[in-house]
């Protein structure tokens, strides 16, 4: 039998019963509906999550031990015998050093040619911390260079990428001052500051001067809130203050892969080092946990759409039981068994099809409906996502397919009980 | 046209085993139109279902249209059926869900013939060309059940026409139909007949028997 024929006939038959063909479609709709709906949530706030948390998943944040005994058994100090120690373990393409500016830095000035309104009197610390040109070079903007900067000059900066998020939808509304247009491009802005100077009493520096930072790039290798400042000006700094070298303050090591950053975190920490899990270890369990919960509500979804093809299955044996006559007049006439199989199965591939699609579309609606009530409801958040659902193109074919799959898989042992009517008994 | 040799069929209910053939001979030629009478439950059904190729579980020779009926296997006997043979019955046997114009269309969707298949559309054409032929060409949008009993037969009949089979297989094709619409079967019946199809009919009305050109009894399983 034609692929045509086939769909003709299955069409007007299921024209035939439109209340058996509405009440299975709609069926094998909720379950695609929903299915495709929690993914949809779940990969939308998984990306939401990322956002939030960005980070590079190759990194590990090496710190000293929060209680060390010393070098006798390892850990202690991380001076450079420790990085040279660090950077040579198993799977680490580099190790890049972190040390905390121990003087103070602060600002009182908006950052020149932005429109802020900066309160009278306001100032700001400034938490400053050297690292390896290296480990940022790839975020350096064009032209720009991260190198220090000798006296007098203005001091290249890296800030983080999430900063400007966090300053419009945290600080500025904290503060009462104005927020930066959204696509704002503060590459090469530069920040007016005061070096030695701190808001904390007794802590200013006896020598405190005026200095500018200049913004050349944005990183997600950056501490929320700290700027980057290359790891030679913090120690000029630390001299020019006479302070004493503890040893660096962190490590960032570069794993080659991401899979090997499990077994390099392993390995600092038998080195007896810390491992600063920071975000990545936020970020991993809100992962899981959207991941689980996104699991759990596709079960279900799955479970729906199982139920929907038991249904299905129940209605078409119903359906067949009561046109077995018809089917054997069909047979009578030249139908053979795979001809009635393929009927039924055409049939219920139409009825999932057409489900399939509407649960499609149902979800999508769904969703936008829930964006909505999100965007009017719940308060205004850093990262918060203008959609909380993604629908990639392979989540519509998962939807329809499923679907269409439960209503076939629905459809097998009717089809087969189709087949097996007898024309000759039947007919009579 | 069809040749059957040593028919015997049996029905097995339970532990009771009802012969209905028994040994039972009949050639028909082409282009005959052969009846069949007998009483209800002689077998006339059972026959004409064999005959047909509905009915494989039989001992016996049965070589209809030049094909050995046993020899082939179900779908083989299915487009035997499409192509070959045109059943018309007593109770019409439409499908009810279906206009007349796609009832009469039904042989056509089964019809092998892979990309040499009409379309839908020309297939749509000879139905409604078959039901010209019946006088039924502006009923074509009914539904079965918005048709008189004559209209309904007639239907079946286009459908019957619609592969041009060699032979027509009738199974009490007036048993439900008034006297005037059961006259207009019959001659299109005898229309058929005239035009080389071999119609074979099972019935135990006389104005059935008396049209056709040879009448046979089955009784206790034989054909007399």
């Amino acid at each position: 039998m034609r692929a045509r024929a086939l769909v003709h006939l299955a069409s007007q038959n299921l024209r035939a019963d439109r209340r058996g063909a509405l009440v299975n479609a709609g069926a094998a709709c909720v379950g695609a509906a929903a299915l495709v709906f929690f993914l949809a949530l779940g990969i939308g706030v998984g990306q939401a999550a990322r956002r939030m948390f960005a980070g590079d998943t190759r990194l590990v944040e090496v710190v000293p031990a929060a209680v060390s005994l010393g070098g006798a058994l390892g850990g202690g100090q991380l001076d450079e015998e420790a990085v040279a120690r660090l950077g040579a373990l198993p799977g680490v393409e580099g190790a890049y050093r972190r040390q905390t500016l121990r003087v103070p830095v602060a600002a009182s000035q908006p950052p020149a040619g932005v429109r802020v309104n900066w309160p009278q009197g306001f100032t700001v610390q400034v938490p400053v911390v050297g690292v390896d040109p290296g480990l940022l070079a790839s975020d350096v903007a064009k032209g720009f260079h991260f190198e220090d900067a000798q006296a007098g000059g203005p001091i290249p900066v890296l800030a983080s990428r999430r900063l400007l998020e966090v300053y419009n939808k945290t600080i500025a509304p904290a503060w009462n001052l104005r927020r930066l247009p959204p696509g704002l491009d503060l590459v090469g802005l530069q920040f007016p500051v005061r070096v030695g100077y701190s808001i904390i009493p007794l802590k200013t520096e006896d020598k405190v001067y005026d200095a500018r930072l200049v913004l050349v790039g944005l990183s997600d290798r950056v501490p929320l809130y700290s700027l980057a400042v290359p790891l030679a000006t913090v120690r000029r700094l630390h001299a020019e203050y006479g302070k004493a070298d503890p040893g660096y303050s962190g490590v960032t090591l570069e794993a080659r892969r991401p899979d090997d950053v499990p077994t390099v975190a392993a390995a600092v920490r038998r080195m007896g080092f810390g491992v600063d899990e920071g975000d990545r270890a936020l970020a991993e369990r809100v992962g899981l946990a959207i991941a689980v919960t996104a699991g759990a509500l596709a079960l279900l979804a799955l479970l729906m759409t199982a139920l929907a093809a038991l249904a299905i299955a129940q209605s078409l044996s119903a359906s067949v039981r009561a046109r077995t006559r018809e089917i054997a007049i069909l047979e009578a006439i030249g139908a053979t068994p795979g001809d009635v199989r393929s009927l039924v199965l055409a049939e219920a591939g139409l009825v999932g099809l057409s489900g399939g699609l509407v649960g499609v579309a149902l979800a999508f609606g769904a969703a936008l409906l829930a964006d909505q009530a999100a965007l009017r409801f719940l308060p205004d958040f850093p990262f918060r996502p203008d959609t909380f659902f993604a629908f990639p193109p392979w989540l519509f074919a998962l939807g329809v397919g499923v679907s269409l799959g439960a209503a076939l898989l629905g459809a097998l042992a009717p089809a087969a009980a189709a087949g097996r009517v007898d024309p000759a008994r039947s007919i009579s | 046209m069809i040749s059957l040799r040593h028919i015997t069929k049996r029905f097995v209910d339970g532990e009771e085993e009802h012969l209905v053939l028994d040994g039972l001979d009949l050639e028909v030629a082409p282009g005959e139109f052969v009846a069949v009478v007998g009483a209800s439950g002689s077998g006339k059904s059972t026959l004409l279902y064999i005959a047909g190729g509905l009915d494989a579980d039989f001992e016996g020779e049965a070589s209809v249209a030049g094909r050995s009926l046993r020899a082939l296997d179900a779908d083989r006997r299915a487009a035997f059926r499409n192509e070959a043979v045109g059943f018309v019955f007593q109770s019409f046997n439409l499908v009810p869900a279906l206009r007349a114009v796609e009832n009469v269309m039904l042989p056509g969707l089964f019809a092998r013939g892979g990309r040499g298949a009409p379309s839908l559309h020309a297939l749509r054409a000879r139905a409604l060309e078959a039901l010209s032929q019946v006088g039924l060409d502006a009923k074509a949008e009914r539904l079965p059940a918005h048709l008189s009993g004559g209209e309904r037969q007639r239907v079946a009949i286009a459908r019957a026409l619609l592969s041009r089979p060699a032979l027509l297989l009738a199974d009490e094709p007036t048993g439900n139909l008034d006297a005037k619409s059961g006259e207009s079967v019959i001659a299109l019946f005898a229309g058929m007949v005239a035009r080389g199809t071999t119609v074979l009919v099972v019935t135990h009305e006389e104005r059935v028997s008396k049209v056709a050109g040879r009448v046979l009894h089955l009784e206790q399983g034989r054909l007399s």
